[in-house]
């Protein structure tokens, strides 16, 4: 995998100085327009999103994000649609057995608008926003703060486990372990794969928790934060405009059904 | 537009469900039995594990995920709503950085927590055919759960391997619900099967002695005794009842 | 006055037969630096875990006798009441890092977020005991990227800014080079020296001999000796059940056998077993041309 680290871009942008919050609103804005408001909503937020992720400076890996992940899934997601949907009776194209109709032409495009809204919202608020900002924001106003820990946590361990991975990986292969041919074969070189992996960072869980206790982990008194995330009325007023347009875009729904 | 309405109605009563029992268990008191500090601990190692291994598969281009082993591993020695967190957070946090297409599954990934944590509270993994008959019912929770979600998020066919079952069956004149479920039902069983056994396998490896600091870490006392026969008996019947599914579910679904 | 106080403390682990600790008495003064030796297994960790309040109330298990830390009691304090008062550091130090922080200052300052000190003392806290340690230049690197003896010295300052009034460490140095060990127990000395409680299981019996002011020896859960660094170190008792000694002890005590050493005490550490055989009046040349 590319991209084993967070997305986080360290640089200074609009952006980057929202309330994390504020961005957590806009994706869920977008998300819950796109996929519950009227249709043709859907490429319209498409553009908005693509548009905003421009204002964040983080255009460069913006676009990486975008060529790498996002587009290959959603054209195979819209090239599969468009020919294999059943139904449709305006045929576009015909190659063989396979036709392409209008009608699920337009479905498929509408479905592909609304996961890239989503996909690509999220990661906008994941290039803008550092991933330890963002949950002291978020256990600020509520959140568990051991939800918060599982979270940096899992951030951190993970790319010390796919290093891991992959040392072992490179060792068993060097000790003739088939990871190539046949599928029997490489169904068996799991189990030697999964043991090394797994127990040294099972056992670890013991002394971490001790750990981790002995820092106060399990106070029940109020946490305090080291930094201070601000919360302008600039955010405030971004994120009750978003609000009324999420209301206003399912009223829309209702309205226009 | 129709089979969408059905599914928005299915979203509506599936939440309604999961709100009540979330409530029952929070005062009750269930809930926040399984969340002691060695599970908070230990639900990041099994997302990294979870994401570490489904990569390594990928590596040995096998047709399986076994992505969840860490969720399954969680929901057995701390309980259903641990594992049921520590799949949704897999997903969601596997959505930050490896792939946001994640995100939209992550009602599945609870859902395999959640039921490895029920069966395992039930005594069903204490032993290799039990371990088979969990993983098989994990398979039913997940392909419930995720039918409906492929459908209405991803129209039915998304980026994933599977998406070819599904626009074979569409090719040879399925509607698209059984189409999806019926994809699911195949690629489901298979993974979920392999995943509980290697998580089964990882526990047996386990000291009891370790094991005890979980909050249910005795549900994974391994049961001893000879039980292949068992095992043969288990294998067979999942694999006809995957078949006879495969074979009923349209005249479900189409009625 | 006594900060410790365990009477008669046995304690079994869960799924266990034989008790990890058997009537173990320690009382220990405010101020006082006492070093914990003994075997593998011997119940070195028990003992601290205890002291800690991880036992019983991490480890579960069955727990019988009286524990008094810092005016708690293990059988009425919850372990959240008890960390603010007694400071558990161990020998891995990757086990440690708490994994919730990116930075070196964000580790320290985890404990004092959980219980709730407030931003700007939180911060000069954090700055003041990095200053203490020596580790200020680590404050924005990130606490994985730290070499051993670097991740003990944000461990150990990550439970001092807690400002503990009981400092237990449980072979802090075992697990690191001969550079990071030095650093460790450098810090280790100025908090000692600065008037901290400190209860300090360790192996490194020289060491002891120079800082400690009172050594128990522990084995099979049980204590078998208490007393000065020189009275325990030395004694006969250790060599037969086995625990590591000096080396200079035991030159001594060869020596002794050949008459070569005519003080009272062994020696534990090199100023001692030179100071003694420099005062052997008539040193070795001599006797072995009388021999001849
Ligand atoms: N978590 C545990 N569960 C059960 N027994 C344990 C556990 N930890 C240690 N023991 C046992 O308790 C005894 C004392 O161990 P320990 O305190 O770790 O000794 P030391 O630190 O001196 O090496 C040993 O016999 C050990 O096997
Ligand atoms: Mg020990």
């Amino acid at each position: 995998m590319s991209l084993n680290r967070s997305f986080f871009v360290p640089i200074d942008s609009p952006l980057h100085r929202l309330n994390p919050l504020t961005k957590l609103t806009f994706v869920f804005a977008m998300i819950i327009s796109a996929f519950l408001s009227v249709p043709d909503m859907a490429p319209a937020l498409a553009v908005l999103v693509l548009l905003t992720g421009f204002i964040g400076k983080v255009q460069r890996q913006y676009r990486t994000v975008l060529l790498k992940l996002i587009l290959p899934a959603i054209l195979f997601m819209f090239v599969m649609q468009s020919v294999f949907l059943p139904g449709g009776e305006t045929i576009l194209i015909q190659v063989g057995r396979f036709d392409v109709a209008r009608e699920n032409v337009r479905a498929a495009f509408l479905t592909v608008s609304r996961v890239f809204v989503m996909v690509s919202s999220f990661a906008i608020l994941l290039l803008t926003t550092h991933p330890s900002k963002l949950m002291a924001d978020l256990t600020r106003r509520g959140l568990p703060p051991q939800l918060a820990y599982v979270i940096i946590s899992t951030l951190q361990i993970l790319p010390q486990m796919q290093a891991k991975a992959q040392t072992i990986l490179s060792a068993q292969r060097s000790r003739g372990l088939d990871t190539e041919s046949t599928f029997l074969k490489r169904v068996r070189a799991i189990v030697p794969l999964v043991g090394p992996l797994v127990f040294g960072s099972l056992v670890e869980v013991e002394e971490r928790a001790i750990a981790i206790e002995a820092r106060g982990f399990t106070s029940p008194r109020a946490k305090t934060f080291l930094y201070e995330v601000p919360d302008t009325r600039a955010d405030r007023l971004i994120r009750w405009t978003l609000v009324i347009f999420t209301l206003l875009s399912l009223a829309a729904r209702i309205w226009l059904s | 537009m129709e089979v969408i309405t059905q599914n928005v109605v299915y979203f509506i009563v599936v939440l309604a469900i999961m709100v009540l029992l979330f409530v029952w268990a929070y005062l009750t008191g269930r809930m926040q039995k399984e969340f002691t500090t060695m599970t908070w601990v230990l639900i990041p190692v099994a997302i990294a594990i979870n994401l570490t291994i489904g990569q390594i598969v990928l590596v040995l281009k096998l047709p399986v995920y076994l992505d969840s082993i860490g969720t399954v591993l969680v929901g057995v020695i701390c309980g259903p709503w641990a594992g049921a967190l520590t799949g949704a957070l897999s997903n969601i946090i596997a959505g930050i950085i490896l792939d946001p297409g994640w995100f939209p599954w992550f009602p599945v990934a609870a859902v395999i927590g959640a039921t490895a944590g029920v069966m395992a509270n039930i005594g069903y993994f204490k032993n290799w055919w039990k371990v088979v008959v969990t993983g098989f019912i994990i398979a039913v929770a997940a392909t419930i759960v995720g039918t409906p979600i492929s459908i209405l998020i991803f129209g039915g066919i998304s980026a994933s391997g599977s998406s070819i079952i599904t626009a074979f069956l569409l090719e040879t004149g399925r509607s698209l619900m059984t189409a999806v479920l019926t994809t699911n039902f195949i690629a489901e069983p298979v993974d979920k099967i392999a995943t509980s056994l290697l998580a089964f396998a990882i526990l047996d490896g386990l000291s009891a002695r370790y094991l005890t600091r979980f909050p249910r870490g005795e549900n994974a006392a391994v049961e001893k005794g000879q039980q292949q026969v068992q095992l043969i008996i288990a294998l067979v019947v999942v694999a006809l009842l995957i078949l006879f599914g495969i074979y009923v579910l349209p005249s479900i679904t189409s009625g | 006055m006594a900060i410790v106080n365990l009477h008669n403390v046995t304690y079994k682990y869960p799924l266990t037969e034989t008790p990890a600790l058997q009537n173990v008495n320690l009382r220990v003064k405010e101020g006082e630096f006492v070093a914990i030796i003994g075997r593998n297994g011997a119940g070195k960790s028990t003992l601290c875990y205890t002291l800690a309040g991880f036992v019983p109330h991490f480890f579960k298990g069955e727990l019988t006798g009286s524990v008094e830390v810092a005016g708690m009691d293990a059988s009425k304090s919850h372990l959240h009441e008890w960390v603010l008062n007694v400071g558990l550091v161990f020998q891995n130090p990757f086990n440690q890092i708490s994994g919730a922080k990116y930075t070196v200052f964000e580790e320290i300052a985890f404990g004092l977020e959980n219980i709730g000190v407030p931003r700007d003392e939180m911060k000069v806290r954090v700055e003041e005991a990095m200053r203490l340690t020596g580790i200020s230049d680590l404050a924005d690197r990130s606490p994985y990227s730290l070499s051993g003896g670097q991740q003990q010295r944000v461990a150990l300052t990550s439970i001092l800014v807690m400002q503990p009034k009981v400092l237990v460490l449980d072979e802090p140095t075992s697990q690191l080079d001969p550079i990071g060990a030095r650093e460790v127990f450098g810090v280790i000395r100025t908090m000692a020296e600065q008037g901290m409680t400190v209860v300090l299981a360790e192996h490194k019996v020289e060491w002891i001999a120079r800082f400690a002011d009172r050594v128990v020896a522990l084995h099979e859960g049980k204590i078998i000796l208490d007393g000065t660094p020189r009275e325990v170190l030395t004694s006969d008792l250790l060599l037969d059940k086995g625990f590591g000694i000096s080396r200079y002890t035991s030159a001594a005590r060869k020596a002794r056998e050949l008459g070569l050493w005519r003080q009272e005490q062994l020696p534990v550490t090199l100023e001692e077993a030179a100071e003694g055989f420099a005062l052997t009046p008539n040193a070795s040349p001599k006797r072995r041309c009388e021999s001849k």
